[in-house]
């Protein structure tokens, strides 16, 4: 995974492709985000396109808040809306959070609120 | 990536429609991979192999939930068998499971081996301690008892508590010897003095011990038991019994004399007896003490040694006291009206100490006393001293009540007991009664005559009066006259007589009012 900062202050996580995320790597994940937003709470994109399934035990993981201030998990197949909506539907997530599949669409309601998918 | 053709979309269809079919027949860990085309086929993989694991994780969480609440209830289980099976206070096996170790002991020995015995056991002296010093302090003697009687016995032997202060142990494969070896090791184990707290509590126990017969249930060798105990705390305290057929027919014998009280009481067959008090130095009576007798259709005339016992252990007492207390005043009062006047003259009237343990007995005395207009200097109630022992604040609050309200109080059979100097110095004591068995060759016995006046120079000393029982000739009168007591009763100047005799007696009688 890799996690960076852009020019718009977006926290970004790419999962590499094909990935089995599990609980671990949901937790190592979460904690880079902290440790890159410090004390602040900062919108995070999540480009989860192309990973192969989420664990139950890691979409637990992912209900534990951390300093994201709202979530955008950004796919593209419809394989990647199911998984992410497994994510967002079977648990209750701490900060709102939606799927897209347009990274500006998400950057936007990431930015200044809601917007369409 | 190359887009799937239409027979490979089939296929996958297929391993989805067959992946559906292994999760519903119970295969839960049936997944199936998604193809690089990450197309609406692989959704609905991602997704079914999603939801299975979800429905296969549910399982699990609800297999563990089922197996945690299957601990719960067999603890509870556990609980409630403790509850139904085990003494709470003590921990030992109550009632229900001592039958039932009985039970088995019996089906043992109907297969061939050794019959069981039992043993019953009730303490001496817990009552006193329980009103003397609390219920606290009474149940943790009995929890201490309870850990004794366990280290006497072996691990296969039951102890049980059946209530109260009664304890019961069954002795597997028991031989003569070794039952009685036990009960000596109950013995020894409670002769040291239970420490609780401060206090030192002594108790002993009397034990009934009943050997099984083959073929024998465990209700009747428990009743049998019972009445062994009952025969060990009816003679020397402190001893075994050993269960014998002519104890059973004395039980039933008893049972039968209670059920014949209870009509005695209500049905007129009670009646009660004067006996002259007599002033040793004037020689005229002064009082009399009121026996009640009953005459009984077929045994004839009984007197109260014969059924007190029976009526204390069946709560029959109060009504047979009470009785007698109303006869014996509504005869004073008569006569006072006719053959006494008002000169000093006082009713004795015996009382059992359960009495002084109910409540508003004060009250109906004085009630009974107002009823009939009878003075309350002019009765005296008599308690037996071995009675009066562990004398507990309801019986304290009675005697002042009592006292308050001018009515004597005297110790009977003084001697026989503990005659315990602590008495004397009660407060609540007027008249101290010498036993007979302190006065029985007087006349004749010179270490007899020292006691009686060691006696008579303490009552003397705490300025109560004596009354000497059992006074049978002139010599012993003259003696005790000549020691300082102030009053005699016994046969040298008439035995009890109804109360006919008695007005005859007191009419006769020079001048009761001189007293």
């Amino acid at each position: 995974m890799v996690v960076g900062v852009d020019p718009l202050g977006i926290v970004r996580l790419s999962w590499a492709r094909g990935l089995r995320i599990t609980e671990q790597l949901a937790q190592d994940a979460m904690a880079l985000v902290d440790e890159t937003n410090a004390d602040r709470k900062r919108p995070l994109l999540v480009d989860m396109t192309g990973t192969a399934t989420l664990t139950r035990d890691a979409r637990r993981a992912f209900t534990r808040r951390c300093s994201a201030s709202r979530i955008a998990l950004l796919g593209r197949s419809p394989v990647d809306r199911v998984i992410a909506n497994f994510a967002m539907g079977t648990s209750s997530v701490p900060v709102p959070t939606r799927f897209f599949t347009s990274q500006l669409a998400a950057v936007a309601w990431l930015r200044d609120g809601d917007t369409n998918t | 990536m190359a887009t799937p053709t239409p027979e490979e979309r089939e296929d996958r269809l297929d391993q989805l429609v067959q992946l559906v079919v292994e999760i519903a027949s119970g295969d839960g860990g049936a997944r199936m991979a998604p193809s690089p085309a990450s197309d609406g086929i692989d959704a609905v993989i991602v997704g079914v192999n999603m939801l299975a694991e979800e429905l296969q994780a549910l399982n699990v969480d609800l297999e563990g939930r089922v197996a945690e609440r299957t601990v719960q209830l067999e603890q509870a289980q556990l609980q409630l068998e403790r509850l139904a099976l085990y003494d709470p206070l003590t921990g030992l096996a109550n009632r229900t499971l001592l039958g039932d170790r009985i039970n088995r002991a019996l089906a043992r020995a109907d297969r061939g081996a050794a019959p069981p015995a039992v043993l019953l056991l009730d303490l001496d002296g817990f009552k006193s301690v329980n009103d003397s010093f609390g219920h606290t302090v009474g149940d943790l003697l009995l929890v201490e008892v309870a850990h004794r009687l366990t280290g006497v016995v072996r691990d296969t032997d039951t102890v049980a508590r059946l209530g109260g202060d009664e304890f019961a142990l069954v002795v597997l494969d028991a031989t003569n010897e070794q039952v009685l070896a036990t009960a000596e090791r109950i013995r020894a184990a409670l002769q040291t003095p239970v420490q609780v707290g401060e206090r030192s509590c002594w108790v002993g126990a009397s034990i009934g011990v009943c050997f099984a017969q083959r073929g024998q249930d465990a209700d009747t060798l428990l009743r049998d038991a019972d009445t062994a105990m009952y025969a060990a705390k009816n003679g020397v305290r402190g001893t075994v019994q050993i269960y014998e057929t002519a104890m059973h027919t004395a039980a039933l014998s008893r049972v039968r004399l209670a059920e014949e009280l209870h009509g005695a009481i209500t049905g007129g067959q009670l009646v009660v007896h004067y006996q002259s008090i007599v002033d040793l130095v004037s020689g005229l009576t002064t009082g009399v003490e009121a026996l009640v007798r009953w005459r009984h259709p077929t045994r004839g005339l009984l007197v109260p040694s014969d059924f007190i016992g029976v009526a204390e252990d069946t709560g029959l007492i109060t009504a047979l006291d009470r009785w007698v207390l109303h006869t014996a005043v509504a005869q004073l009062a008569t006569w006072r009206a006719t053959a006494l006047g008002a000169g000093k003259f006082v009713l004795h009237v015996n009382i059992s100490p359960v009495e002084l343990r109910t409540p508003r007995f004060a009250d109906d005395v004085v009630q009974c006393l107002d009823r009939h207009g009878v003075s309350a200097t002019d009765l005296m109630l008599e308690v037996t001293e071995t009675q009066l022992m562990g004398e507990d604040a309801q019986t304290v609050a009675a005697l002042e009540a009592l006292r308050a309200a001018g009515i004597g109080m005297a110790i009977d059979d003084f001697g026989t007991g503990y005659s315990s100097i602590g008495y004397l110095r009660r407060m609540f004591l007027d008249v101290v009664k010498i036993d007979r068995s302190l006065i029985t060759g007087l006349d004749t016995d010179r270490h007899q005559h020292r006691v009686a006046a060691a006696i008579l120079a303490i009552v003397d000393a705490f300025g109560l009066e004596a009354v000497a029982e059992g006074v049978e000739t002139a010599g012993q009168a003259e003696r005790l006259r000549a020691l300082g007591c102030r009053y005699g009763q016994g046969y040298h100047w008439g035995r009890p007589v109804p109360a006919d005799a008695m007005t005859a007696l007191l009419l006769a009688s020079a001048a009761p009012s001189e007293t």
